[in-house]
């Protein structure tokens, strides 16, 4: 149960909000990388944080993230003119370069300094592996650039896809946290999709139903730890990391690519799930990417906006038969829909005052927790922790472990991120 | 069946059940508090938070120390009472430990939890200070384990579970 006011202060990030300046002091994901696919191609609206924004890449393949609309008379410049080094307004003509700069106003003389007085607001935005991260927040505050794993392996080792979820972005985030859902919601699963069937830890998910749980507070966020019994003495340990505020990476099964997630506010009502899946060592085989691409393991099939075929619209696509048949538990196909079907469900905005949690829910408390103390102290003036590289180079661990030995000292280092070195997996 | 419903014809039954407005439908009435907890404090360190978090407002929730030499368990006035008595109608058991002594209370209040099916549950604000024996003695009687706990996470745990 959450109080009325905390539950605003966790769900809403907006500017100005405490939960939106938190999340202004993070470089964030805007954009998979082809949806900017060449220089000068069409511009891209970006909503994100409650603000709407647009995205180019101009003649130089320079990245630009400026407001949406232009100065003048406020016409939304998605239906601007990409050519020669900017983004030119079709209106009147006004055009702006990857600053938001003012670099032509036609209507005024040649040598008025006028245009010079006209900027647009913009972010810095970058390419890292697939994706186009932003900083929304103070330049003065600019953390370097982030450091996540997927995104600094050699191309071929990494895709990432994108997902309209249609609630908050703690809903969607508190899924990602969650580990004891999986035994249900997700059981039909494991052995049937390509990106998890075959693992030895999936006999270990199968044979113990009821985990214990261990939730560790780190500098960068909380590792939530999973432990099922396995061989007579042992435990079967899943770590799965979260990382301020909002990157959660599940553990991985056998040799199949890791995958997480980034849980990105579009609004107050809607978020993006980046999903990522990457192979520290190898690059993607074509059966795994094209898994991907199908909507397979933690992907889903969407339509050209990146919203999932199967949506609240279509009831998405509910097979009860399939629910009967236990090829599915909930009747709804492929996890990420499993999960945003029942989160949307929830509500745009759920109330939690209504909730009935449990103890096996420690790790959304701490969670929750967590993001209200940093949210205020930075109110403070103290500054958050997760934007750090330190804080980045983390791993999910899948571990097998005598029964006597604490997962922490048992993973060793296997939760650091390190070029080259294996995942740590059952 | 399932090809039938993909096509969308207007707002269909979850699209219109997720929508704020049918929000606002949502039966409203009070919660009863759920959760009938028990928080026992397993050393004197633990027993102060555990103090602490008994002076605030809760609805079933009982405390205790088992940090006397016997570890017998007592009430927050210090008067004796039987395990057995006040499992009788519990149905979550939280035990506090900073220092990580007490093994014997642990196990002795573990094993009647595991009987009566009990949720049990570890908040250890200082596991360095515990030996590897006296984390897998907690772990071995507590379903979660939160480590290292913040003095505040307890309090945070009973009012999100409704105690």
């Amino acid at each position: 149960m959450l109080r009325p006011d905390i539950n605003d202060l966790l769900s809403q990030t907006g500017p100005g909000t405490p939960m939106g300046d938190l999340f202004r002091r993070y470089w964030q994901p805007v954009l998979l990388a082809e949806e900017l696919p060449s220089d000068d191609c069409p511009p891209v609206r970006v909503k994100i944080l409650s603000e709407r924004l647009i995205a180019f890449r101009d003649s130089d393949g320079r990245y630009g993230l400026m407001d949406e609309f232009c100065a003048h008379r406020g016409v939304s410049l998605w239906f601007a003119r990409n050519e020669q080094g900017g983004l030119r307004c079709p209106y009147h003509g006004w055009k702006y370069d990857v600053t938001g700069q003012a670099i032509e106003v036609p209507s005024e003389p040649e040598t008025s300094s006028f245009c010079a007085n006209v900027k647009l607001k913009s972010y810095p935005i970058v390419k890292l592996g697939d994706l186009l991260f932003a900083y929304l927040g103070d330049p003065e505050r600019q953390p370097p650039l982030p450091e996540w794993e997927p995104y600094t392996v050699p191309e071929g080792q990494a895709f990432t896809s994108k997902r309209l979820q249609e609630c908050n972005w703690l809903q969607a985030l508190e899924g990602g946290i969650d580990s004891s859902h999986v035994s249900f919601l997700h059981s039909g699963n494991l052995e049937s999709d390509p990106l998890f069937k075959g693992a030895k830890g999936n006999q270990y998910n199968r044979g113990d139903l009821m985990p214990s749980f261990e939730v560790v507070d780190y500098e960068g966020g909380l590792l939530v730890a999973a432990r099922r019994n396995a061989e007579q003495g042992h435990y079967y340990w899943r770590v799965t990391p979260w990382v301020l505020p909002n990157f959660t990476m599940v553990p991985p099964r056998g040799d199949h690519p890791v995958h997480g997630h980034f849980w990105v506010p579009i609004d107050d009502e809607n978020c993006w799930a980046y999903s990522f899946d990457y192979h520290p060592t190898r690059q993607l085989t074509e059966q795994e990417v094209t898994a991907m691409r199908a909507g397979m393991g933690v992907h889903s099939e969407n339509d050209d906006a990146y919203r999932p075929l199967a949506n609240k619209d279509n009831d998405y696509l509910m097979d009860r038969d399939a629910q009967r048949r236990g090829v599915t538990y909930s009747g709804i196909k492929g996890i990420a829909l499993q999960d945003s079907s029942l989160q949307e469900s929830m509500g745009p905005v759920v109330d939690r005052t209504k909730e009935r949690l449990v103890a096996t829910d420690a790790g959304i408390i701490k969670a929750r927790q967590k993001l209200r103390k940093a949210a205020m102290a930075l109110q403070e003036g103290v500054e958050p922790v997760g934007n750090r590289a330190k804080d980045q180079r983390v791993r999910s661990v899948a571990i097998v472990l005598p029964a006597d030995q604490s997962f922490v000292e048992g993973i060793g280092d296997a939760m650091i991120a390190r070029p080259g070195v294996p995942q740590t997996t059952v | 069946m399932a090809e039938r419903l993909s096509i969308p014809a207007g707002p269909s039954a979850c699209a219109q059940a997720a929508s704020s407005k049918e929000a606002a439908y949502r039966i409203d009435y009070t919660l009863a508090a759920a959760r009938n907890t028990r928080v026992v404090a397993l050393d004197d360190s633990a027993e102060q938070i555990v103090r602490d978090a008994a002076a605030q407002s809760w609805g079933q929730a009982r405390f205790y120390t088992a940090t006397d030499p016997g570890h017998e368990l007592l009430s927050m006035e210090g008067q004796p009472v039987l395990l057995a008595d006040e499992l009788e109608d519990s149905n979550t058991v939280i035990l506090v430990s900073v220092t990580g002594e007490n093994a014997k209370a642990v196990t002795t209040i573990g094993a009647t939890c595991k009987e009566r099916g009990i949720m049990t549950a570890a908040l250890v604000v200082t596991p360095e200070a515990l030996t590897s024996a006296a984390l897998f003695n907690l772990r071995s009687h507590a379903r979660v384990l939160l480590l290292p706990a913040d003095a505040d996470d307890l309090v945070e745990l009973l009012k999100a579970t409704r105690a």
